[in-house]
């Protein structure tokens, strides 16, 4: 379903991220006249339309593209993230793990075992959006916000998981943390992590944190 | 050079359209965040309208001009040159004049000097993104003692306005979540101390029953209502996306005079239809271009700046 969002933006509501990323590829790879940028969100893309641009036609333009063909679901990497969990790296894992009824060490041991996908990258420069968490370790965000959360912090609300790139304000409950860069603006892409790509954490200790502390050479 | 002296409670290098086209690696687009006013700036002075420029917000702030050139000054704070009211076109001025931008009416100020400010692009703009720290002057606010450097000047000839700044209330059209929309434009709003580049949030009668949509992305100008129901006008530095429910957006021609509100400034909504909103964006464009050349400005004009 497309519609006007604004004078000059259309929100295509598709269902879920999977088909939002693939919409927002096949739809940039056509170069379609009057879209200025393509913002691929959790269950929609938004089209932000040049100002000049007529809503209407390019929103025929995009109907007649997506019955035309089923874009193609867009596949990523893997990655793994190496992860501090616990302690002063993740101040909530003894929370989360109560709310969850499981020990501090079995919550790390599950949510490290999982394969997680990046649904979409938002928030913040190159803040990934990873999912989805199986019901017993999904958890609600913090009834008060943090003001500030680390940079690298890996925490968990509902159904997902996502690192903070950056120091930021955050209601998020923080897990644990990692030491990989996942921004860098004068990298193409800017963001390590992407829609599509499978990301693993790894539970390394914080004795081992400097040794992986760089990111892997295959950034792009 | 420009030498920044003070830069007030917050001033930094931006450009007029920011940095679209990465906001799905989560990049927002930030740029000024009253972008007509910061292209006029730099139409006056001469300048392509997308030229790196100085934003100053809410005042206080005051800039040394190191050698002579065009400087022009716009938005909503008062702005003087060497003491003199600077008047809405390209002024030159002599070395070692002293610039300010004092706290005003409106909030946000634009200082464009012909040639433009070169800082480095990064993701293809020159606007400085101010919480990932990068872009703009070394990623950051500007402080007392920065040094900026001016282009080469343009070919073009500074200009004088003649346009007339638009009044009345903030139009808005309609979003993709209308249910709280007849209550959002019936009510008298009043901006909360909440307001900054990022976005405008909204005091008064709570928009009730709102609750949570799945994560999408934002145009300039949403108006999210979380659920405590004080909505949020979303400006330049805008997350990529939000999971409130959207009513209305703020048309693109009154999102920089919405970002010009100062907290405790009572707005309302007039809602329009999205023809009205893309004929307000041609007549705002057009109000832009009503300038006229000043071939000498140094005749015309007079000198303005120090006589030392």
């Amino acid at each position: 379903m497309i519609r006007p969002f604004g004078e000059a933006a259309l929100l295509v509501e598709v269902g879920d991220p999977e088909r939002a990323q693939a919409v927002a590829a096949a739809l940039a790879s056509d170069r379609i006249a009057g879209i200025a940028e393509l913002v691929p969100g959790l269950e929609s893309v938004l089209i932000d339309l040049d100002p000049g641009a007529d809503p209407a036609l390019v929103a025929s333009t995009v109907q007649e593209r997506l019955e035309y063909a089923t874009p193609h679901r867009v596949t990523g990497r893997r990655r793994t993230i190496p992860v501090v969990y616990g302690g002063d790296h993740g101040p909530d894992l003894e929370e989360v793990a109560s709310l969850c009824g499981m020990a501090p060490a079995e919550l790390a041991e599950r949510h490290s075992a999982l394969e997680q996908r990046v649904l979409f990258d938002g928030f913040a420069p190159g803040f990934a959006y990873l999912g989805t968490l199986p019901p017993e370790l999904r958890v609600s965000r913090l009834a008060t916000p943090r003001t500030r959360t680390p940079a690298g912090s890996v925490a968990v609300a509902d159904a997902m998981s996502g690192i903070y790139p950056a120091e930021l304000p955050g209601g998020w409950r923080v897990i644990g943390r990692t030491p990989v860069p996942l921004f860098d603006p004068r990298r193409d892409p800017p963001a390590y992590l992407v829609a599509g790509d499978i990301v693993r954490f790894e539970a390394i200790s914080a004795a081992d944190w400097d040794a992986r502390a760089i990111a892997s050479e295959d950034w792009g | 050079m420009i030498i920044v002296v003070d830069p007030g409670p917050l001033a930094s290098v931006q450009d007029p359209f920011g940095r679209p086209g990465w906001r799905r690696y989560g990049v927002p687009v930030g740029g000024a965040a009253d972008a007509l006013s910061a292209r006029l700036a730099n139409r006056l002075a001469g300048n392509d309208e997308n030229a790196a420029l100085v934003e100053v917000s809410l005042g206080g702030a005051a800039f040394r001009i190191e050698s002579a050139g065009i400087v022009a000054l716009t938005g909503g704070l008062p702005a003087t040159i060497d003491g003199a009211p600077a008047p809405a076109a390209g002024v030159r001025v002599r070395a070692g004049s002293l610039v300010r931008l004092e706290a005003g009416d409106g909030v946000r100020g634009y200082l464009a000097i012909a040639g433009g400010l070169v800082v480095e692009h990064v993701l293809g703009s020159a606007s400085t993104e101010l919480r990932a720290r990068f872009g703009g002057h070394e990623g950051r606010a500007l402080r007392s003692g920065d040094r900026l450097t001016i282009g080469t000047a343009p070919a073009r000839p500074p200009s004088r306005w003649a346009g007339e700044p638009r009044i009345g209330p903030i139009r808005v059209v309609g979003g993709p979540h209308p249910e709280a929309l007849a209550q959002l434009v019936a009510r008298a709003w009043t901006v909360a101390v909440e307001a900054d580049r990022t976005g405008v949030r909204l005091d008064g009668d709570r928009i009730g029953g709102s609750g949570e949509v799945a994560s999408m992305g934002l145009p300039i100008g949403a108006i999210q209502v979380p659920p405590d129901g004080r909505p949020i006008v979303m400006l330049a530095d805008r997350p990529v996306t939000g999971g409130y429910p959207v009513p209305a957006c703020v048309i693109r021609a009154d999102v920089g005079r919405l970002a010009q509100l100062h907290p405790g400034d009572e707005v309302s909504f007039a809602l329009v239809s999205p023809d009205d909103a893309r004929e307000a964006w041609r007549a705002a464009e057009a109000s832009l271009s009503q300038l006229e050349p000043i071939d000498d400005p140094a005749g015309d004009l007079g000198w303005i700046g120090s006589h030392d």
